[in-house]
């Protein structure tokens, strides 16, 4: 398994590596065109370009392979994607963008297979960088962070990512995982009241969630409906959770549900 | 003069044939056809005097610039064309996700209207607007969209198996029953085999064909798969459950699971989807909810 300092300090090593090289090859085209003898210039500019293209048809293959680790993930198949996503972090990239997006999807991995720290860890690492034309991959590695903290149950934490959220447009697919997120904190801090603002809202975006995480957003609502006396939403929004998700399950992961199905 | 009559709107043939993409200008035809002009002009040239030397370099010199220049600036171009594109695809997506169905009809129509930037897109916006043609209850049109995408083989094989899902569920609506069961036999045998989207057309199957005990027995072998695949639509399979149970005469079995439908989804929304199901309401009653949901 790759090793998450590993995995940063390689992408970090690696970004300078090619900045340094991009810079060593503009002063080099300046050179070609400005000392030497005619012939050798030509030949060097030549030599330049084609150093150039061999890179970047290596790294145009490297992306490729790169954009196969989310659909990995997708479908469970989580050891091929720790392979494909190690190979994009150890092969040398021209685009700094292959080489963030091996990050975001170790991150992505992490978190899928539930382990929290690390994911946050790459998350941040991520987040730590220049993003440029990436940027919008910054919300999507926000919301990772934020679940991974609320995991590890750092609320402080959970609280500053989903801060900067708040600033950006999102997705209707960010936009979903945010609320599940703010549920779920809002819970254990006690927001009951702005739980339920805007109830049915909530509810009908939220049944756009996948069944797992529906019922345990569902669950939390109701739940904020009981302590607020909204007894008649909390048993509708219970029953419905009940149909998406295996009880036990839902409290073995939120014990705090258990005031809903003592 | 008159102006042409309008365009009918959401016409299945139209949007495929104006979607497709244009062929793609190839641009090493013209980086070799520069890069001949810029040699045939360095010859004419020629070296011979320190000033001659000198021009050479300079067309050289601007020549990179140049090719540099127009590599990054159509790389830029094309990099903004594909992102703008995306976002009007994943637009339209995210109003059918929210059953946003006129918005949806409205951007898609017009999205397809103009050729796409790729396959891939068009193939994304033809799916959307299956949907949004199904949701109008034009289930042939649908269908043809379907057969289309099919044939011309431009999707990968998950996505493949489910525009056949879709297509069979357009079939079954449009009581073409031997061909949704040789759509569904099909289906049996690719990556959907098992799946819960695969049992809810069976179940919706048998219950038109009138085989209730089937619906029911694949209901009951399948609730869980129903429930974790398919998230709140598991009110669908809950809705022909009862329906089926209903056809049986198990009553209460019938009562359970119309109240389970009901509370997942809103009985007018499962109406539509569902005509049998008109049967069940004022027979059983619908599920408590607040007011705020009713």
């Amino acid at each position: 398994m790759l090793a998450v300092d590993t995995a940063i300090n390689r992408v970090r090593r690696d970004l300078t590596l090619t900045a340094l090289l991009k810079v060593a090859l503009g002063i080099a085209v300046v050179g070609c065109l400005m000392v030497g003898p005619e012939a050798v210039r030509i030949i060097g500019l030549l030599g330049i370009a084609s150093l150039w293209l061999w890179l970047s048809l290596n790294s145009a293959r490297g992306s490729r392979v790169a954009a196969e680790s989310p659909l990995l993930i997708a479908s469970g198949q989580f050891e091929e994607a720790e392979r494909n996503i190690e190979q994009t972090v150890r092969s040398f990239s021209l685009f700094r963008a292959v080489k963030l997006q091996s990050l975001h999807h170790l991150a992505i991995l992490r978190h899928a297979q539930r382990r929290w720290q690390e994911s946050a860890a790459l998350a941040r690492a991520l987040l730590g960088q220049r993003l440029g034309p990436l940027q919008p991959l910054s919300r999507s590695t926000r919301l990772l962070l934020a679940d991974s903290l609320l995991e590890m149950n750092d609320l402080r934490g959970t609280y500053d990512a989903l801060g900067a959220l708040y600033r950006e447009p999102l997705s209707l697919t960010e936009m979903l995982n945010l609320l599940a997120i703010q549920l779920d904190y809002s819970a254990r801090v006690g927001a009951w009241q702005w739980m339920m603002q805007g109830a049915m809202s909530k509810v009908q975006l939220l049944e756009l969630l996948p069944a797992p995480s529906s019922a345990r957003a569902q669950s939390f609502m109701a739940l904020a409906a009981k302590k607020i006396g909204r007894l008649d939403f909390s048993d509708w929004l219970r029953a419905r959770a009940q149909l998406l998700a295996d009880v036990g399950r839902l409290v073995s992961e939120r014990p705090m549900l258990k005031e809903l199905w003592p | 003069m008159e102006s042409p009559p309008p365009a009918p709107f959401l016409d299945p043939s139209r949007l495929l044939d104006s979607s497709r993409p244009l062929p793609r200008i190839s641009l090493t035809w013209w980086a070799g056809a520069g890069f001949i002009v810029v040699v045939l002009v360095t010859l004419l040239i020629g070296n011979k005097t320190a000033r001659a030397q000198e021009l050479v370099s300079v067309i050289w010199a601007g020549a990179t610039l140049v090719l540099m220049g127009a590599l990054f600036g159509f790389s830029f171009y094309t990099v903004k064309r594909f992102r703008s594109d995306q976002q009007r695809v994943e637009r339209i997506g995210e109003l059918v996700q929210l059953r946003r169905w006129p918005e949806a009809a409205v951007a898609v129509d017009q999205y397809l209207t103009s050729p796409a930037r790729t396959h891939g897109f068009r193939a994304q916006a033809l799916v959307y607007l299956s949907s949004v043609l199904a949701r109008l209850h034009r289930f042939e049109d649908a269908i043809a969209v379907h057969n289309q995408l099919l044939e011309e083989g431009t999707l990968d094989e998950g996505s493949a198996a489910t525009v056949r899902l879709a297509r069979a569920m357009a079939m079954l609506r449009e009581d073409h029953l031997f061909d949704a069961d040789r759509a569904i036999n099909e289906l049996r045998r690719g990556p959907l085999a098992g799946s819960a989207g695969l049992a809810l057309v069976e179940i919706y199957r048998d219950v038109k064909t009138g085989h209730p005990a089937e619906a029911t027995e694949l209901f009951e072998q399948k609730r869980e798969v129903l429930r974790d695949q398919l998230g709140h639509r598991v009110a669908d399979a809950y809705a022909l459950a009862a329906r089926a149970y209903d056809l049986l005469g198990r009553e209460a079995e019938a009562r359970s699971a119309f109240q389970s439908a009901t509370l997942l989804a809103p009985v007018a929304e499962l109406l539509r989807r569902y005509p049998e199901v008109e049967k069940l309401t004022g027979r059983y009653p619908l599920a408590a909810a607040p007011p705020e949901a009713a």
